[in-house]
């Protein structure tokens, strides 16, 4: 029995068929034809062990030879079409079936990029990567194989029963015989291992996520020497899996015994009862052999459909999960009436702008009323947790405001669409999130139409020339996902020149300063003057220098606006900011 | 691959009934045909109706006692594959346990994962299944020939030419096989890292509007999983009928040289069908055979993966000689012209750092990004060994006190705040085992989370990581030093683990700490506020002490301090700092 992956089941599994059955009409013309093959291979079949003993009765217990002759000439154009007509099914099929796969994950992939920012945030990308590939693997193998499997199992069933019954029916019923216990035995069984295997599933899933999560913070364990303890409850969870794994593997391995045993059995009492009607001249020599190949040729299918079943349920769940991706709402549905923002000198205006990430309790940002004229650098300061990095969210409508409006020229922004809006902003977020690729077409991804000239002039800009000529390939050297070669810093100054050549009117930076040398960060901050010249500009940072050259500096705490204003202004005042900059300048004391 | 056997050696008890049984099972399939040739002969032939009766109830019997040992085998390989994977796993995670810093260098921890998981399990279903089926295939298929020969050798050789054939024509097709589906995980993995890469850059894919880009990106990728796939597949599936087709035409010959032997009376009717039986069963073992091939193939390749972890040397021993006195320690360090190089690299990161940091004192380490800052943090828990130079805690040398008793000393919070799924409570406690709530709460206090924490629904019982909250990057940072302020360390390692933090928490946090505890802290950082506090700074510049002293000093001495200050604080600070 192979190992069974994990199996789910199916909620309601008709509409899920049916959405598949939907890309599977793609091919409508190969799934006829397929199915042909099918009852084609199924009938040839069920032909070669009816000829065999044709051939042992007629010809060989008679010494007919040249009967024979013909004969075989006939069995063998059946074994050759009988191979034709599998291969033609198989070959088919895998070309429909990888089509429709094909199909669901290009779908998969296109409404990812149509979902709003909130779905990505609720979950984890390791389960939707598994929807992607776990699910649709399990779908593809399905189609593959199993949907033929069954048919043809059916098939063959339908049609060796048939000529069972033609032959002898009474041998036939001694066969079918067995069925009931092959019913009982199964049931038995599969009551126990469903138990069993979701037991299976949970205790290594524990296990599993136990080992991902302690490798993944090893350097954690050792530098604190805690070893011995994880390998402690490593044991823990290890000793539960194979307990409940001995138990689950146990119990299914009976089902081929059970099998096994019928078969026997059905061999036994076509050879043995078959052998005595025979004696009595009832059925011939020729059919006891046709009946034996033909009980094997019967519990094989059958063992096949209840394999198949499961695989089955498992890939209709796996669908179901791509489906659910599929109807999610997509982040432009509100858009039918939005506008177009074209042309912006960068004014943006918040009214009484309410929000919060939870359906009740407090919100995370209340009232919040501010307005910035158009290449202003505003600076949001506050503590942890205060709403900074939300009044950015909905600035650039990753989230939509629940009360209050947002303008930018004074158009709201939830009038127009949010690629044209987008389409006016840069980032220079706090992870610089740079692509596989080369340095060049890192950079070039802020515009994709720059010229050459263009992506070294926004590297000068961004201070990131002088590196990226000290490296090997320089503009070619290629970056890999996992940060390897350049140095945090010079990662953000690539984001940076991204930002810069991207040439936006409205710039937003999320504490994009607070991880790099002092160095680097001294590149980086003449870097930022260049990039925020003329340009409206949203900066959440710590550095006193930023904040201080700000044109307007906004506190928040718990959500709300408490103090606003130049660095001059705020000084004056006395007040949170007054203390803040004061407890940085000289520790606790004050005087 | 073979190298793995040993630990099935405890089992061998259990390794040798399934496989008696296993051998049972086979014995009772192949005398079957030889038990019906009997019945048709003696029996239908000679219309001895005893006969049939006599050979029906052997039969019977057989094929019960069969189901029997059936039932055995199944639980006793079931038995083995489970313990052995559990020895195996043991051994794995036991070694990845013991791996220094540079071990671990060498495996990405996405396949330390993998090997742990997906590939021991490939292994240990591997084993089940030769305990239970994998063997009946050849053995089948030996057994089957062996048979036919001893019914009627002319007829068999037939058979005995034919398999090899098929076989070679299996192991060919496997081999091509291999290839292609190596292929196919390559295009898939691409695939994959299209996906990957999207999740995690929603935002700026979406903002610089890449999509229509990305959706390119991907169908090109796509696609060529298609295609690989699809000819992998089709490739594959020709096995079967080809297989299908000699087989049945070597029937078709054993009939037709059957009815000859039988005219000329050398053979008689029953043993032509035993044969013919035979070939039949031959037949589905060798399809059989062609997948277990895939899989042992696949199992092999995971054996490899897993024989690179426990084939690992670990490079870093613990100390060997305890000469070493017990009892409490200062927290004196000494640094004293120490070089090192991370193993496999070239340049030093570290060249003759010389430096003392007394018990109690508060050092600030500032340079810029590769300048050796966190490499000299990682030396003093000695997590690598140093290439030249001594390292002393309270004048004795590193290598002279046992790891877990250095390690208990130091209390390390690394630039990226680590947290494990668990209760709040449960991570501060990882800092120490048994550490009581008061002492939880105590450290929470002086990391500047108490608050934070009393504020959730659960308080300190509330569930982190996969199902639980998720904290900001602060409150990560704040939460790992309660875990090392827990053990009250008598070193305590700052890397860098405020640059999440406003500058008022800051303040407050290394106020606590000098209050709170007596011990020497070391802290990383960029910030100029936060190295004002220190009793003495040290400067860093491409792994050379390049400056030592306190704020004042520095700030009047040093050209490239002045620098820094100038680009934190504007002209103002130096300003500032000239009046107190």
């Amino acid at each position: 029995m192979r190992p069974k992956a994990k199996m789910k089941k199916p909620e309601n599994w008709f509409p899920t068929v049916k959405r598949i059955w939907g890309y599977l009409r793609e091919r409508e013309k190969g799934i006829v034809f397929v199915l042909l093959m099918v009852i084609v291979s199924s009938m040839l079949g069920l032909l070669g062990p009816y000829l065999v003993g044709v051939a042992i009765d007629e010809y060989i217990v008679t010494k007919d030879e040249s009967g024979l002759l013909l004969l075989l000439c006939s069995l063998l154009g059946v074994y050759v079409f009988y191979s034709l007509s599998t291969w033609l099914q198989n070959y088919w099929m895998i070309g429909i079936a990888q089509h429709t796969v094909y199909r669901m994950r290009s779908d998969l992939f296109y409404q990812f990029q149509l979902l709003p920012i909130s779905f990505f945030d609720k979950r984890k990308h390791g389960e939707l990567m598994s929807r992607v590939t776990n699910d649709m693997e399990n779908v593809s193998s399905t189609l593959n194989s199993s949907v033929i499997q069954i048919f043809s199992s059916v098939l063959t069933l339908v049609g060796t029963i048939g000529v069972m019954l033609w032959l002898s029916p009474l041998l036939t019923l001694l066969t079918l015989t067995i069925v009931p216990l092959m019913f009982y035995g199964m049931k038995w069984i599969t009551n126990r291992t469903g138990k069993l295997f979701k037991e299976q599933q949970s205790s290594i899933g524990e296990l599993n996520g136990f080992i991902e999560e302690t490798i993944s913070g090893q350097r954690i364990v050792k530098t604190f020497s805690q070893e011995e303890k994880v390998i402690g409850e490593f044991l823990e969870r290890s000793e539960r899996y194979k307990r409940s794994s001995f138990w689950a593997q146990s119990y299914s391995g009976l089902i081929p015994k059970l099998m096994n045993l019928l078969n026997n059995l059905s061999f036994t009492i076509i050879a043995a009862i078959g052998g005595y009607l025979a004696l009595k001249g009832v059925v011939s020599i020729g059919v006891i052999v046709i009946f034996t190949e033909y009980s094997r040729q019967f519990t094989r299918p059958l063992n096949e459909l209840a394999n198949q079943f499961n695989t089955l349920l498992s890939a209709i769940a796996g669908a179901e999960r791509v489906f659910e991706v599929l109807d999610e709402r997509e982040e432009a549905q509100d858009e039918k009436e939005a506008s177009v923002l074209r042309h912006v000198t960068g004014k943006v205006e918040f009214e009484q702008v309410s929000f919060s990430y939870e359906k009740e309790g407090h919100n995370t940002i209340k009232d919040v009323s501010f307005h910035a004229n158009p290449g202003e650098t505003i600076a949001l300061v506050g503590p942890t947790g205060a709403g900074k990095t939300t009044i950015i969210n909905l600035l650039s409508r990753f989230y939509e405001v629940q009360n209050g409006r947002i303008m930018v020229d004074g158009q709201d922004i939830s009038n127009v669409t949010r690629a044209s809006l987008r389409s006016h902003m840069g980032f220079v977020l706090q992870d610089s999130f740079l692509f596989q690729g080369t340095i060049r077409e890192n950079i070039r991804f802020g515009r994709l139409e720059a010229s050459d000239a263009e992506v070294v002039e926004a590297a000068k800009l961004a201070n990131a020339h002088s590196f990226i000529m000290k490296l090997p390939d320089q503009y070619d050297t290629v970056l890999q996902q996992d940060d390897s070669g350049i140095s945090q810093g010079q990662r953000q100054l690539l984001s940076i020149a991204r930002a810069i050549l991207a040439n936006p009117t409205i710039l937003i930076l999320d504490e994009a300063t607070s991880n790099i040398d002092t160095i680097t960060e001294v590149k980086i901050q003449e870097a930022l003057e260049h990039l925020m010249e003329g340009r409206t500009s949203f900066v959440i940072a710590h550095r006193l220098n930023t904040i201080q050259q700000a044109d307007q500096i906004l506190v928040l705490e718990k959500g709300r606006i408490i103090e606003k204003g130049s660095h001059r202004e705020l000084l004056e005042v006395k007040g949170f900011y007054y203390e803040l900059y004061h407890s940085q300048l000289k520790g606790d004391k004050i005087g | 691959m073979i190298k793995l056997f040993k630990y099935l050696k405890p089992y061998q008890l259990f390794i040798g009934l399934a496989l008696f049984f296993l051998l049972v099972e086979l014995g009772v399939e192949l005398v079957q045909p030889l038990l019906m040739a009997k019945i048709i002969d003696e029996g239908i032939m000679q219309k001895d109706l005893s006969v049939v009766v006599f050979w029906g109830s052997i039969m019977m019997g057989m094929a019960l006692f069969s189901f029997l040992g059936g039932i055995v085998n199944s639980f006793a390989a079931s038995h083995v594959a489970q313990s052995f994977g559990y020895d195996v796993r043991k051994r794995l995670f036991e070694k990845v346990q013991a791996f220094s810093f540079s071990n671990l260098n060498k495996f990405a921890a996405s396949s330390l994962i993998t090997r742990l998981t997906n590939d021991v399990t490939m292994i240990q279903s591997t084993v089940f299944m030769g305990l239970r089926i994998m063997l009946r295939a050849p053995q089948m298929v030996i057994g089957g020939v062996v048979m036919a020969l001893f019914v009627h050798v002319q007829l068999a050789l037939i058979l005995v030419i034919m398999i090899p054939v098929l076989v070679f024509f299996l192991v060919w097709m496997m081999k091509r096989a291999m290839r292609l589906f190596k292929g196919v995980q390559e295009r898939l993995d691409q695939v994959n890292g299209v996906i990957r890469e999207n999740l995690m850059g929603t935002r700026v894919i979406k903002v610089f509007l890449r999509k229509d880009h990305e959706v390119k990106r991907f169908a090109a990728a796509s696609d060529e999983l298609k295609e690989k796939t699809t000819a992998s597949l089709r490739f594959i599936e020709t096995t079967m009928p080809v297989l299908m087709l000699i087989m049945n035409g070597g029937i078709l010959f054993i009939i037709w040289l059957g009815s000859e032997y039988i005219s000329t009376g050398d053979i008689q009717v029953g043993e032509v069908v035993a044969i013919v039986n035979y070939a039949m069963r031959i037949t589905t073992s060798l399809s059989i055979l062609s997948w277990l091939m895939t899989v042992v193939a696949r199992a092999k390749a995971s054996a490899d993966r897993v024989n690179d972890i426990v084939d690992t040397e670990i490079d870093l021993l613990d100390a060997k000689e305890t000469g070493h006195i017990g009892g409490e320690y200062e927290g004196k360090i000494q640094f004293d012209s120490v070089s090192f190089r991370y193993p496999g690299s070239e340049a030093l990161v570290l060249k003759n750092l010389s430096f003392t940091a007394e018990a109690r004192e508060t050092v600030a380490i500032m340079g810029a990004t590769g300048a050796g800052k966190t490499s000299l943090f990682q030396l003093i828990p000695r997590l690598f060994d140093i290439e030249s130079g001594y390292i002393y805690l309270d004048d004795e040398e590193l290598t002279h006190i046992p790891l877990h008793t250095l390690r208990k000393q130091i209390g390390y919070v690394p630039q990226e705040a680590v947290l494990f799924s668990g209760s709040i409570r449960d991570n501060i406690a990882w800092g120490k085992e048994e550490a009581s709530i008061e002492e939880i709460m105590l450290a929470a206090k002086h990391a500047q989370i108490h608050e934070t924490i009393m504020q959730l629904p659960k308080q300190y019982e509330t569930t982190l990581g996969q199902k639980g909250i998720n904290l900001s990057g602060g409150q990560k940072q704040r939460l790992s030093i309660a875990r090392a302020l827990v053990r009250n360390p008598k070193i305590l390692l700052l890397d860098d683990s405020t640059s999440a933090l406003d500058l008022k928490t800051e303040g407050k946090l290394l106020h606590a700490l000098k209050k709170g505890y007596s011990c020497t802290t070391l802290i990383i950082t960029q910030k100029i506020s936060t190295a004002m506090e220190a009793d003495k700074i040290l400067l860093l510049d491409e792994g050379e002490l390049v400056a030592i002293g306190t704020y004042a000093q520095l700030a009047e001495t040093n050209a490239l301090y002045q620098k820094i200050i100038q680009s934190q604080f504007g002209k103002e600070g130096l300003r500032f700092e000239a009046k107190s």
